[in-house]
């Protein structure tokens, strides 16, 4: 009996193995030798994403595989792994962390005419490390019955006495934040982003937790009257097929500050090549694509940003919030001044 | 001296040095780097940022510790005490809340509470307008306490059912009243258990990084994560390591020091206490437990069970079979290879003891005090180098290889749950063998047995219901495990916990439901399993001190 019992316990466990060997297998080996494809590291965790490299799939006949993790753990991961990693491709969701990436000397620069000439120099690296891909607004999201959109008008106002105790925002460990700082630091100057930073904290409705999501809601509860947030959230609310969530984000609205003055922060996911990718012809073929105006509109109507290629239309939500002037800054500051962000973050006490 | 230094050679032994060695030098590869001129990086967090971890840190431990050490008594004592009815179901339903990773409890719950969420809702529509703030330091502690108190409930319930009913009543006899029997004598003879289980519950909540992620409550594993990945500098991650590992030896030791020379016998042969009927006001004893249960395990399951129906990924879509086939075989795997070691370390312990023995098996199972995130710094970095030392081998094999080759595969994360877990496993095994002595493993050697024969047809079959519990918990342990799984897990490789923190923290939780009731169902499974063993003696699970 002991003997069989063993036997059957044994050959169960090399099926269970083999099993989950094929599973582990399925993106390395057992591939058609001839059959092209590239890697991408991606902090894109969405789904809509999938659908658009099927697309790219279906069109050039090379395989996508997807690595998906958040920015930094990428970072590291591309550092340790060096001249043997298996990535072609990082696209993170904001061109800060890719600056990072390119001064940590993880990418490689290109050159694509083609890139050139459909990405906005703010929104591209001048020496050809990274392209942004799709751009979301940092915006004021307010409660229409508990405030007047008079009374809004830049963020940095958002430092003065009347709004003590009625702003929200997500942590300073988010890098969406950390961005905005940074663009700050560029446009006020160190100390002019040190006050609005302090000012900002001193006027919290509550210490920061939860994401933009989480934001928004408190605004509509009543914690808060005013959120820094994300347009995609928004759109995403809307659209998430939960009728409390669509509700929710109707009765909010949303408010481009610093028309006047410096303009809307403006950050953008962004890919570029990574340096040891075995492959860079491809994977500089795939960021084309990411910028073709199919992909482009992908971006816009089905996750909410607004397309980086200027020939592209924007989604009717999104021209239902109305155009708006953008910071005027090369999204590199982002990544050079985030170091400098973090700490003015911390040194005020913003958690 | 080297005659006492000797110790014989054989498999218990070797395997025992290794797994020493495989947890020093990993270990001692990081801790040196302390000694490293401080970056700006540490500049920066000592300046702004250490104080505030600190108190963070100390003010969760100590609440966490409290009341976890309370409620695990007061359900211990109540199981085991009284009797009533429904007391069996209850007693194992306890170990429940062991199967929810406080991570998926704190996802449910701020849901739930969320200004749209369902309670505000349904209280708004019956005119009560309440909001709730669920994201802060006092709920961490609270889904804390609710889903660790089973280890202080276990350890505590299975020492106070081996208390000696003469020792209570002769305290009586002599004019104690109750509450005081159960201070002078209940309360010291089950210290040991108790100070044990809420060692467990204060290393888990040191070792937890996804509720306080989400809460952005910033305590240690945080703080490391963040000096790690933010800022990039995993000098300034091993410092905050340090420093943490500092506060587990301060807590240790305090411990130990508090209770001084004092030890707490029990004598081998007991008659256990009676269970008496609940009178009068203890009668609320039993609802209070069902109470914890219910916000521990129901409100929980139930909640996602009705977010399951709104999830746009399947029960049994591709990719969820995937993450279970990832989940379980990964487990079944590391699992099989702690139980494994452990018993070679068992046998190694066992026999004369020398004070090397004790230190080098301390060692050994250091692992569980060291939170993952740190533990995870201290394996990749080893891994890494391991690779570089090992690449002309991999060179001879496959002359195209890449440098890297075990730090890109699953080995690296096996490996640290092995480290980890390994002192839940040993524990749980040591203790069986102390239960059936050495009488039997001597006779076989006498017999001229050899060790391994003897191992599988002796020792192996008298302590299998010891192997088995502790496979079980931990079984459940890695299934649950989060910052080692995240950070050191292979490329595009995600088991059920992984992917419930991926789709939680991009509030996606309709989504993130199915994995987290298949991760709870197949935990709460093994609890089943676990407690309805025919186990003589019931716990095997218990911690020495």
């Amino acid at each position: 009996m002991k003997a069989k019992s063993i036997l059957v316990m044994l050959s169960a466990t090399i099926v269970w193995f083999t099993l989950s060997a094929c599973q582990l297998g399925v993106n390395d080996a057992n591939q058609d030798p001839n059959q092209q494809s590239i890697t991408i590291f991606s902090e894109r965790h969405y789904d809509t994403d999938r659908v658009l490299y099927d697309l790219f799939e279906a069109e050039t006949g090379i395989q996508v595989n997807l690595v998906r993790d958040g920015a930094d753990p990428l970072l590291s991961r591309l550092e340790n792994e060096g001249e043997d990693t298996i990535a072609d491709v990082l696209l993170v969701a904001d061109a800060g962390s890719l600056e990072r990436a390119k001064n940590r000397d993880l990418l490689l620069a290109i050159e694509s005419p083609f890139l050139n000439e459909h990405v906005p120099q703010n929104y591209r690296d001048i020496d050809g490390y990274w392209y942004g891909v799709s751009a979301r607004a940092r915006v004021l999201v307010y409660h229409p019955e508990r405030v007047d959109v008079n009374a809004l008008s830049t963020y940095e106002a958002l430092i003065e006495p009347a709004w003590e105790g009625r702003v929200v925002t997500r942590s300073s460990t988010n890098i969406y934040n950390q961005s905005l700082m940074a663009s700050f630091i560029e446009v006020m100057g160190d100390q002019g982003a040190r006050d609005f930073a302090s000012g900002l904290v001193a006027n919290f409705a509550k210490s920061p937790s939860g994401n933009d999501r989480a934001q928004a809601l408190s605004v509509l509860s009543g914690e808060a009257d005013v959120a820094i947030m994300n347009t995609y959230y928004i759109g995403v609310m809307l659209n998430s097929g939960d009728a409390t969530q669509i509700e929710a984000a109707a009765s909010l609205k949303l408010f481009f500050p610093n028309q006047g003055t410096t303009g809307t922060h403006v950050n953008a996911s962004a890919a570029g090549v990574v340096k040891h990718s075995s492959n860079p012809e491809l994977a500089t073929q795939f960021i084309e694509f990411l910028l073709s105006e199919t992909a482009q509109r992908h971006f816009t109507t089905n996750n909410f940003e607004y397309p980086v290629n200027p020939n592209v239309e924007w989604d009717s939500l999104l021209l239902s919030w109305g155009t708006f002037v953008p910071q005027d800054i090369n999204l590199a500051v982002l990544g050079e001044n985030n170091n400098r962000a973090k700490e003015i973050m911390d040194q005020v006490g913003w958690r | 001296m080297f005659k006492r230094l000797k110790v014989k050679l054989n498999i218990f032994t070797i395997t025992s040095i290794l797994a020493g060695l495989f947890i020093i030098v990993p270990l001692l590869n990081i801790l040196v780097r302390i000694f490293e001129r401080p970056s700006d990086v540490w500049i920066h967090i000592r300046t702004y940022l250490l104080v505030e971890y600190l108190q963070n840190t100390v003010i969760l431990i100590t609440f966490v510790a409290l009341l976890s050490g309370l409620l695990g008594f007061f359900a211990a004592f109540t199981v085991t005490r009284f009797e009533f009815k429904g007391r069996k179901t209850l007693a194992w339903m306890l170990i429940l809340p062991l199967a929810v990773p406080s991570y998926i409890m704190g996802y449910v719950y701020a849901d739930m509470f969320s200004f749209i969420g369902i309670v505000p809702r349904t209280l708004r529509d019956v005119g009560i307008d309440i909001r709730f703030n669920v994201m802060t330091m006092r709920s961490a502690i609270i889904i804390f306490v609710l889903t660790l108190y089973p280890y202080v409930y276990m350890l505590t319930r299975s020492a106070l059912n081996k208390q000696n009913a003469s020792y209570i009543e002769s305290a009586r006899l002599l004019g104690a009243s109750k509450m005081k029997v159960l201070w002078r004598v209940v309360l010291p003879l089950a210290r040991p258990a108790l100070v044990a289980g809420i060692l467990l519950v204060v290393l888990e909540t040191l070792n937890d990084y996804g509720l306080v992620a989400f809460f952005n409550i910033q305590v240690f594993s945080f703080a490391i994560f963040n000096a790690w990945f933010s800022f990039g500098d995993v000098v300034s991650a091993i410092r905050l390591s340090a420093v943490l590992m500092v506060i587990v030896f301060v807590v240790v030791f305090l411990e130990r020091a508090v209770r001084g020379k004092r030890r707490y016998h029990l004598s081998s042969k007991t008659r256990p206490v009676k269970r008496t009927p609940l009178r009068g006001y203890q009668n609320i004893y039993p609802f209070i437990l069902w109470g914890v249960l219910v916000f521990a395990f129901f409100i929980p399951v139930l909640y996602l069970i009705y977010l399951a129906q709104f999830s746009r990924v399947g029960f049994f879509d591709l990719e969820m079979i995937y993450l279970i086939i990832n989940s379980l075989s990964i487990a079944l795997f590391a699992t099989a290879l702690i139980v494994i070691i452990a018993v070679m370390l068992a046998n190694f312990a066992r026999g004369r003891s020398s004070s090397f023995k004790k230190s080098w098996l301390k060692i050994t199972n250091l692992g569980y005090a060291i939170p993952g995130a740190v533990l995870a710094i201290a394996v990749n970095i080893f891994f890494i180098n391991t690779d570089q030392i090992l690449y002309p081998i991999y060179r001879l094999f496959n002359p195209e290889t890449g440098r890297l080759v075990l730090s890109l595969s699953l080995a690296m994360l096996v490996f640290a749950y092995v480290l980890r877990f390994m002192a839940i496993g040993y524990n749980s095994i040591e203790a069986s063998y102390d239960k059936i002595g050495e009488s039997f493993t001597e006779a076989a050697y006498a017999l001229r047995a050899s060790k391994l024969k003897t191992l599988l047809m002796v020792d192996v079959p008298l302590i299998k219901t010891g192997l088995i519990s502790a496979a079980i918990i931990v079984f459940i342990d890695v299934v649950k495990e989060l910052p080692l799984t995240l950070i050191l897990r292979p490329a595009d490789y995600n088991t059920m916990a992984s992917k419930v923190y991926e789709y939680a923290s991009d509030e996606m939780l309709t989504e993130a439901s199915i994995p987290a009731l298949i991760l709870i169902f197949i935990s709460s499974l093994m609890v089943f399993l676990l407690t309805h063993m025919k186990a003589k003696g019931g716990f095997t699970f218990v911690r020495k001190n």
